[in-house]
């Protein structure tokens, strides 16, 4: 019989997963809700707003299409496969929450019961999360191979290839992350930039900007957004690997697409903008008072805004393009980051804020 | 050499795309052109706007057309149908006369407006009735009866904007409210809405 | 507890594994040998190597696995299907396969760093440690592997270079 503080451990360890993971899988109603209200004021129209007040209501319309919609599986699809994609393409996103930060330790008032807000904090999490986000690439192979079409072959074969590029790129710019915090950890890295803005990862100068730029590149490509969403072109491909799909396995297959969004900005919030971090330090007394969580949410939900301005402001390049931009111009940048980055960090290994105090400023 | 630097510039620090990016910016901030239409907020058109046909009746309440079949003859595709009446007193003038039957087929009508010129007497006009869709064929003949009730929009109301409308469940109908106006899509200076 | 879930993992491996080499569908040969490499990554974790079990999912499952789709879903699956696994290329096949399951138990038995069972929590687990060894001590064989790969990696290049374009 385990002892009571084993199973209070292994209580609070499975409500927060139960937290965690319910509130992605309801995060992409509210999320398709404000990309389509979005997608309207850029185009000058309204948006949903026939159901429920200002529209609020059409994702659970829509969803209720989804559930209550025929499952299609394609004759002479491979039945097996083309069922298993739309998990294997959804779980490893989710998997990569496991290892996310969202504040600091909490101690719960009354019972002095201190919770992290996070589910696990691993000494190799940041390979975890990159081994991890490499997975769900599988669940894009599988659908579009399975569902013996043409269309959805050459949207997986696409995502793969984009996939791949993509990834090399990303694992630099996660080494460089490392490099600059000095730890695998996710709340490590979190910690090292805390202090306000100016020790943010994103200004450790001159590479953090750049580092910034290719995460923030290679992430849009991973996650098979515009300008990167050449495996559901519509142009060429139709719908791409998920062009035979219908009804809920179509629903969980943009469900994966909607968190793997979510992921590259909580992956973004983490690496360069300090996680958790308060912006102005204790600049203004006040803003002590915030909880870290909010700062946490607001960052996340500021680059969410971002990628969804970014879809209906530019065109989506051409494939060889893409691949032009992934293998000619990322890795080659980032490997000669990755020198500078590791020079920088021998030779130079100041922040902004240890410039200013050696200059005698003190901001806080 | 200062065309290079610029080029590098504007490549480094991305500043095509934020340009592209603040262009979807002040779309997002400007106003939507959508209207809610047709059960939160409808378009009056213009007074020029030829719509639905109506046929009209003088102060004291008498139909004007005197069934003179001049707007028949300046249809150019054939689809006013007129046929007197005359009154069992047998007296015969022209002021007396009506239509028996007065149909027009809204299908083949190209809504010339040509009707409105011949009539003698200004009985038939052009109304700013648009919404003419029906479900079968028979909807799309107006008779007499149906032409002589009023449009909602009276005719000197000045057209050219939205205003609130509501549904009117029971009738199946959109009714606008034409004291509700709404300021649409701000009118461009020097592009007076007045006449 | 541990011995339970070593059990599992262990046992899955290996029916993912004859999966690989039975099923006659390619793409469903590489979903078993993708189960099969996430169990060994899982054993890895019961050893208390963390660093190895995601470098083993990045690497193989992640990078890997997935190379290996993309060769086999271009292959028309008809024809790999009707052809007979007993073929005379297969026979190379069929005499060193058990000469390589003989050595490598060979190995298991003979050699005397598989004694070390009781060694397993005591190795650094530290990815520190890990990377300083394989930059100091094992820096040699690093490099020449790295430059082996270097060379494949050109060679494949050179090999899909089309004759009579310079
Ligand atoms: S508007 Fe023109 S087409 Fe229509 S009824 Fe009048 S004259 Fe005929
Ligand atoms: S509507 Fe005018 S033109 Fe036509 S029959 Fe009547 S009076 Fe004559």
């Amino acid at each position: 019989m385990p002892s009571i503080d084993t199973l209070i451990v292994v209580g609070v360890m499975l409500l927060k997963v139960l937290i965690i993971g319910g509130a992605l899988f309801c995060a992409p109603l509210p999320l398709t809700w404000i990309e389509r209200k979005l997608a309207g004021r850029i185009q000058q129209r309204l948006g949903p707003h026939r159901v429920g007040p200002f529209g609020l209501l059409q994702p659970l319309a829509d969803m209720i299409k989804m559930f209550v919609k025929e499952d299609i599986v394609p004759a002479k699809a491979d039945s097996f496969l083309f069922k298993l994609a739309p998990i294997l393409a959804m779980a490893p996103i989710f998997a990569i929450f496991v290892v996310v930060p969202f504040g600091p330790d909490i101690t719960i008032p009354f019972i002095d019961y201190k919770v992290s807000l996070y589910i696990t904090d691993m000494n190799v999490g940041i390979i975890f999360v990159l081994a991890i986000s490499g997975l769900a690439v599988y669940g894009l192979i599988f659908g579009g191979w399975a569902s013996n079409s043409k269309y959805a072959m050459l949207g997986g074969m696409r995502s793969t290839a984009q996939m791949i590029s993509y990834e090399v790129a990303m694992s630099f710019a996660a080494v460089g992350v490392v490099m600059m915090s000095g730890s695998l950890s996710l709340v490590d890295i979190v910690t090292s930039q805390s202090g306000g803005f100016l020790n943010w990862n994103i200004l450790y100068l001159p590479v953090g900007p750049l580092w910034f730029v290719i995460f923030l590149i290679a992430g849009l490509a991973e996650m098979n957004r515009i300008p990167f969403d050449m495996p559901e072109d519509e142009g060429s491909l139709a719908a791409g690997y998920h062009v035979e799909y219908s009804a809920m396995r179509f629903a969980f297959l943009s469900l994966a697409e909607y968190v793997a969004m979510v992921s590259i900005a909580v992956l973004l919030v983490v690496f360069f903008l300090g996680g958790w971090d308060n912006p102005l330090g204790s600049l203004i007394p006040i803003l002590d008072y915030v909880p870290p969580v909010f700062w946490f949410m607001g960052k996340v939900g500021a680059f969410i805004y971002f990628f969804m301005w970014l879809r209906f402001t530019i065109p989506r390049y051409r494939y060889d393009q893409l691949m032009t931009i992934g293998w000619k111009i990322m890795i080659p940048l980032s490997l000669a980051n990755i020198l500078a980055t590791g020079m920088i960090k021998i030779y130079a290994d100041y922040r902004i804020t240890d410039v200013l105090e050696m200059v005698g400023l003190k901001l806080w | 050499m200062v065309d290079i630097i610029k080029t590098v510039i504007t490549r480094v620090l991305f500043l095509d795309f934020i340009k592209g990016l603040l262009v979807t910016l002040k779309y997002t901030l400007s106003r939507s052109i959508t209207l809610k239409y047709p059960d939160h907020e409808t378009w009056i058109p213009y007074e020029r706007f030829r719509g639905e046909h109506k046929l009209h009746r003088n102060e004291d309440g008498r139909e004007l057309c005197v069934a003179c079949e001049l707007c028949v003859a300046a249809c150019p595709t054939d689809c006013i149908t007129v046929v007197p009446m005359e009154d069992e007193t047998g007296r015969r003038g022209i002021n007396d006369r009506v239509a028996k039957v007065w149909e027009v087929n809204l299908v083949r009508c190209l809504y010339c407006g040509y009707c409105e010129d011949a009539c003698p007497t200004t009985a038939v006009r052009l109304s700013r009735g648009f919404e003419l869709a029906c479900t079968d064929l028979d909807g799309t003949i107006r008779e007499r009866e149906a032409l002589l009730t009023e449009s909602p929009i009276p005719e000197h109301y000045e057209g050219g904007v939205v205003v609130k409308a509501k549904y009117i469940r029971k009738l199946i109908q959109i009714k606008p409210e034409l004291w509700k106006q709404k300021d649409w899509w701000p009118a461009k200076p020097g592009r007076s809405k007045k006449r | 507890m541990e011995q339970l879930f070593f059990i599992g993992f262990a046992f899955m491996a290996v029916v993912a594994a004859v999966g690989v080499i039975s099923l006659r569908n390619p793409v469903h040969g590489a979903l078993s040998l993708i189960v099969c490499l996430l169990q060994v990554a899982a054993i890895f974790v019961l050893l208390r190597s963390p660093f190895l079990a995601v470098v083993q999912v990045f690497i193989y499952v992640g990078a890997v696995m997935v190379l290996f789709l993309f060769a086999v879903m271009v292959v028309d699956l008809r024809r790999v299907e009707l052809e007979s696994p007993f073929n005379a290329r297969g026979i190379f096949a069929y005499i060193l396969a058990p000469i390589a399951v003989i050595e490598i138990f060979a190995v298991i038995f003979v050699s005397k760093s598989f004694d070390a069972f009781t060694t397993v929590a005591t190795l650094p687990t530290k990815i520190e440690t890990l990377a300083r060894v394989l930059f100091t001590e094992y820096l040699f064989p690093f490099e020449i592997v790295s430059v082996l790969l270097l060379v494949a990696m050109v060679a494949a290049i050179v090999m899909t270079l089309k004759k009579g374009r310079s």
